[in-house]
């Protein structure tokens, strides 16, 4: 088994870029999307939907963008982009509680009789997916920032700093 | 170790076209063999056979004794250099040096310090982050080179790999590709047609014709001793003086002109007394101040050296091109008669194209 510090590891950092962290960042990506895909496929037609749909829309939108940046970025041992993975993973577990569990919580009448917004299979794939989500999102920065630092510092030591930037 | 032996190796493609005739070579270990010849002469047809690229129609490819005349060119351990550098474009440096190991699942580690290595000797160790849309011409061969170090194959192999470097580039680079191979001692093959590139690399040369070998030897033998005239054309820039003389006596009688023979000379031309033989000299084998009369075309002045062209006429109008490098700046104006001597000749039979040598 080989030494994660060993001088040899660290030094080949300098040109390999961070795959690992990268694409469990893409992994995070695609675990949004299946659980977008899922929460879109509800068809209620209630205002409680219509106002948060399209919220939701937005943020999705926003995750993936930033998602991808982040991806690149922690690819090329970026500390800061591992900040934003931390952020973006830590909504991901916020999320559960905003759209798929207040969801699952809420009942509507349809036909005079009342039913769940969200069943209860469709609530628990969806906290699935946004956990997954949210863990690939946390472990590929947590990765990330410390290869990063690691890098930083054989750099340093290196005094090669300035000509890696 | 890497001695390589080629066996009466032949070419013959399904449309029934023969590209090799019956080529033998023995390669030793550390040498450095250069195959020249003009496109379509079969060099890098036998270079993709001795790769494994292309199939051995007949005769036997031998590596340290060991017969690999069917063996598939991954098994071959050989690496070849190629002139459009194959380098992948969505890889860094190291990542493109690092793939054929990567591909045999080398240890990370192992990989990392041999593609370092290999940066060092090409002296790319600062390219190694860079893709090779960002690197020059020269810097792609060498990557492409150092691709082929990392896996410390047998065999190197270059096909033509300087040709789409510009003329600059190309001397730099094959300074580099001479001290690669005094540093790995390594045993390598290279293709080209460029003659300079072939006698400047080269321990031995392998001149090609139409799918035959013309002359096998050290580059100061084929410039020296061409075996026929295809060898003395061919090796030499500009390219050697060619006349046809008749041998009388003391003297070759050409269109012209007429040049007297020493005892050695005559000794060697002795069974071609009153025949025509062709007479070979090389521009730089004239000087100034002889029998010849050459009647200056045009003057070259190349800071150094000067070309003037021009030619040897008779009374009945035949006439023979002669080109003539003189050291020094000379001013020769369009239609001067420049007197010259031919201080070394070459004698060549004028039906078989054999070099004439005492003895013979």
């Amino acid at each position: 088994m080989k030494k994660r510090n060993d001088p040899v590891t660290v030094d080949r950092m300098r040109y390999i870029k961070n795959k690992f962290s990268s694409n469990l960042c893409y992994l995070a990506l695609l675990f949004d999307v299946f659980f977008f895909v899922l929460l879109y496929r509800q068809d209620r037609s209630t205002y409680y939907y219509s106002i948060l749909i399209g919220a939701s829309i937005l943020y999705n939108l926003v995750f993936l963008l930033a998602g991808f940046l982040a991806s690149e970025g922690v690819k090329t041992y970026n500390e800061k982009f591992s900040y934003l993975l931390i952020v973006l993973g830590a909504i991901q577990f916020i999320r559960i509680f905003i759209y798929p569990m207040r969801a699952h919580t809420t009942t509507i009448q349809i036909s005079g009789v009342d039913q769940i917004v969200m069943s209860t299979s469709v609530f628990l794939r969806c906290v699935v997916y946004l956990v997954l989500s949210g863990v690939c999102c946390l472990v590929s920065a947590f990765v990330g920032l410390q290869r990063s630092r690691t890098l930083k510092a054989y750099m340093a030591t290196l005094g090669e700093e300035k000509r890696r930037d | 170790m890497a001695n390589l032996t080629l066996e009466h190796l032949d070419k013959i493609y399904d449309n029934k076209v023969q590209a090799v005739y019956d080529f033998n070579l023995d390669v030793k270990d550390g040498e450095l063999i250069v195959f020249v010849g003009p496109s379509g002469c079969g060099k890098s047809t036998t270079l993709r056979m001795v790769a494994g690229l292309e199939d051995i129609s007949s005769g036997k490819l031998l590596l340290d004794g060991k017969d690999i005349t069917t063996m598939p060119a991954k098994d071959r351990d050989m690496a070849m250099v190629f002139q459009n550098y194959a380098l992948y474009g969505h890889m860094t440096v190291y990542e493109n040096m690092a793939f054929s190991l990567t591909l045999r699942k080398e240890d990370p580690n192992v990989i990392h310090k041999k593609v370092l290595a290999a940066a060092e000797i090409l002296n790319l160790t600062t390219q190694l982050n860079k893709k090779p849309s960002q690197l020059s011409g020269g810097q792609r061969q060498r990557v492409a080179m150092g691709r082929a170090i990392v896996r410390t194959p047998k065999v190197f192999l270059f096909d033509e790999p300087l040709s789409n470097l510009d003329a600059k580039l190309r001397g730099s680079t094959r300074r580099e590709i001479l001290l690669l191979h005094k540093r790995l001692k390594a045993t390598m093959l290279y293709v080209t047609h460029d003659q300079t590139e072939a006698l400047t690399l080269a321990d031995r040369i392998v001149c090609m014709s139409m799918g035959h070998v013309q002359q096998v030897g050290t580059p100061l033998e084929l410039y020296d001793n061409p075996a026929n005239l295809f060898v003395a054309s061919f090796i030499g820039l500009p390219p050697m003086n060619f006349f046809d003389v008749k041998v009388c006596g003391d003297l070759l009688q050409g269109d012209g002109f007429s040049v007297g023979l020493d005892d050695v000379q005559k000794r060697t031309l002795a069974a071609h007394q009153g025949k025509v033989i062709v007479l070979g000299v090389r521009p730089e084998d004239f000087v100034e101040g002889g029998d010849i009369p050459v009647k200056v075309m045009t003057n070259e002045n190349l800071g150094m050296n000067t070309l003037v062209h021009g030619h040897v006429s008779d009374d009945q109008g035949n006439h023979d091109r002669i080109t003539c490098k003189f050291r020094g700046w000379c001013n020769y104006r369009n239609g001067d008669i420049a007197k010259v001597a031919a201080k070394r000749m070459h004698f060549f039979d004028k039906e078989t194209t054999v070099a004439i040598k005492e003895g013979n």
